[in-house]
């Protein structure tokens, strides 16, 4: 074999490898909760609003307009408010099921159908979190969510959580959807006001926006400069989100050396991405009305921590409030 | 087996996630926005100081050009994991906040009663709160946003003749409904600071009689 065809060799036998390897479950589990909890909110949020029939139903049957549906509503008979009660039933169903753990992956495979049906309906309503939490649920129909803290761990064994092991593939899949959102959205952020070009005036006029605005949001011209800062942090954090999963490889292969990975592995990366993005998230949810996009994004969060750096991190938290407590 | 279809997840999605101009992106029209037109403006102006010299309409052309074929390439690449992504949901079009829309439009509903006009619903008004719970979800916000743009004018008409029989049914003693959109240009910090808001004016006005809605 040529050193090219060796390499290959080795590189796909090293991937297979990867792809074998087991964990316990509970970064997935925590992703499953988060993701149910989101789903309920993005899709209960329309029940209560009383929006279903104006958003997703037929001009004919009581909407506002002609809506021909996706094959699935298609083949239901179309958007009636029989067929789009039903859809709006199995996600809501779906979202209780996958929140406390029980036939996880079925109800993210229906949950997900009926979500797809119901936001491809009137894509005019469609927001950002839909297609995320669309390819949550699939992340969760490849993965095993409910080794542990589960309705299904519990019934199985006597608590309600479990150190059983399960694939690790899912997890590397959603440390890469993660990565893909935010450098993608970085990519599309081709307007001169993110750049230093425009003055990184971007999240300032985003601001200003009537339409995701919580309130008036004039006074941020008081603090512009940091607003400024903001649109430049946000840009760089976006379009150089991939040196995350890179450190995530170098830390997970630290034996096979090399300098670049040596230094990679001193800086602390990812708790640095970790921070930045939650005071990005928490920002957006304090200052604009997106729906649960924060939500169905920090869901992803918990996949960048392996279980004993969550149940370390846990151990930590809840021991310093332990001592405040009794301080 | 598996390793393979985990690559071929990760192959799909990273083909599904490249930039491109779908969408309203590659209408004319949509180009014709004074958001658009000032978006193009500023960059033929930066470009130019770079040593790149061009203008807005030079600019939209090539860059027209480029998209259009940049997307029709992609499309074509795409055609194989079409089928994953439509049917399983692994759509990966992460348009967000792209650029800001300097030239947005709110909602205004008013109702006449005795033959005056009074405001019901102002957009992210707290004194004209009329189904402000509707209105502010954020599937709402979408649909307005959109519908502050010409091209969405159809469906502007459909949601509004939804409203005025909301507003119909809600205020029985009214006799007409008016439903019209705000438009205006978003201030900079500097005429923010002055007291210099710069006004709008109301476009795109619906007016219906409340009695046919009822």
């Amino acid at each position: 074999m040529s050193d090219g065809g060796g390499r290959l060799a080795r590189a796909w036998s090293r991937w297979v490898a990867r792809i074998d390897r087991r964990e316990p479950g509970t970064a997935l589990a925590l992703f499953r909760i988060l993701t149910g909890l989101s789903l309920l909110l993005a899709v209960g949020s329309v029940l209560a609003s009383d929006l279903v029939t104006v958003l997703w139903v037929d001009g004919g049957h009581g909407g506002y307009r002609p809506l021909k549906g996706n094959w699935l509503v298609q083949s239901l008979g179309g958007a009636t408010p029989g067929v789009i009660g039903w859809l709006v039933a199995l996600a809501m169903a779906g979202g209780v099921l996958l929140t406390v753990g029980i036939l996880a992956r079925p109800s993210a495979l229906v949950a997900g159908q009926a979500l797809i049906a119901l936001s491809t309906l009137n894509v005019h309503g469609r927001s950002s979190y839909d297609p995320l939490l669309i390819n949550s649920l699939w992340l969760l129909v490849l993965a095993d969510s409910t080794a542990t803290h589960s309705l299904r761990c519990r019934l199985r064994s006597d608590g309600w959580t479990s150190d059983a092991l399960v694939t690790a593939w899912p997890r590397y899949l959603v440390v890469l959807q993660l990565a893909v959102l935010y450098t993608f959205t970085g990519l599309h952020k081709i307007s001169i006001h993110w750049t230093p070009a425009g003055g990184f005036s971007a999240l300032y006029y985003i601001l200003q926006q009537p339409s995701w605005q919580r309130g008036d949001m004039t006074w941020l011209a008081s603090v512009y400069p940091l607003t400024q800062l903001g649109t430049a942090v946000t840009w760089l954090f976006e379009l150089s989100w991939p040196v995350v999963p890179l450190a995530l490889w170098w830390r997970s292969t630290a034996d096979r050396g090399g300098r670049l990975r040596r230094l990679f592995n001193r800086l602390p990366i990812r708790a640095v991405y970790v921070a930045v993005g939650l005071v990005m998230h928490l920002s957006i949810f304090a200052l604009m009305e997106v729906g649960p996009f924060s939500w169905v994004t920090l869901a992803y969060y918990p996949c960048l921590f392996r279980a004993s750096e969550l149940a370390n991190g846990w151990a930590r938290l809840t021991g310093r409030l332990r001592r405040r407590a009794s301080a | 087996m598996r390793a393979l279809l985990v690559a071929l997840h990760i192959v799909a999605v990273l083909l599904l996630a490249i930039p491109d101009a779908g969408g309203v992106a590659l209408e004319r029209a949509s180009w014709k926005n004074p958001t658009v037109q000032a978006e193009l403006s500023a960059w033929a102006e930066r470009l130019s100081t770079l040593g790149y010299h061009t203008d807005t309409a030079t600019l939209e052309g090539d860059v027209y050009a480029v998209a259009k074929s940049w997307t029709g390439t992609l499309k074509a690449l795409r055609v194989p994991v079409r089928p994953y992504s439509d049917y399983l949901g692994v759509r990966q079009t992460w348009r967000m906040f792209v650029a800001p829309h300097r030239h947005p439009a709110t909602l205004h509903v008013d109702i006449e009663e005795d033959g005056q006009w009074r405001p019901i619903h102002v957009a992210r008004s707290d004194e004209y709160d009329w189904r402000r719970g509707q209105l502010d979800h954020p599937r709402m916000r979408s649909m307005l946003f959109r519908y502050g743009w010409k091209r969405y004018d159809r469906y502007y008409r459909g949601l509004t003749r939804w409203l005025a029989t909301q507003a119909a049914g809600d205020f029985p003693q009214a006799t007409r409904v008016r439903i019209r959109m705000y438009g205006f240009r978003t201030p900079t910090p500097e005429e923010v600071r002055a007291d210099a808001i710069p006004e709008g004016k109301f476009k795109q006005q619906r007016v219906f009689a409340a009695e046919d809605l009822r």
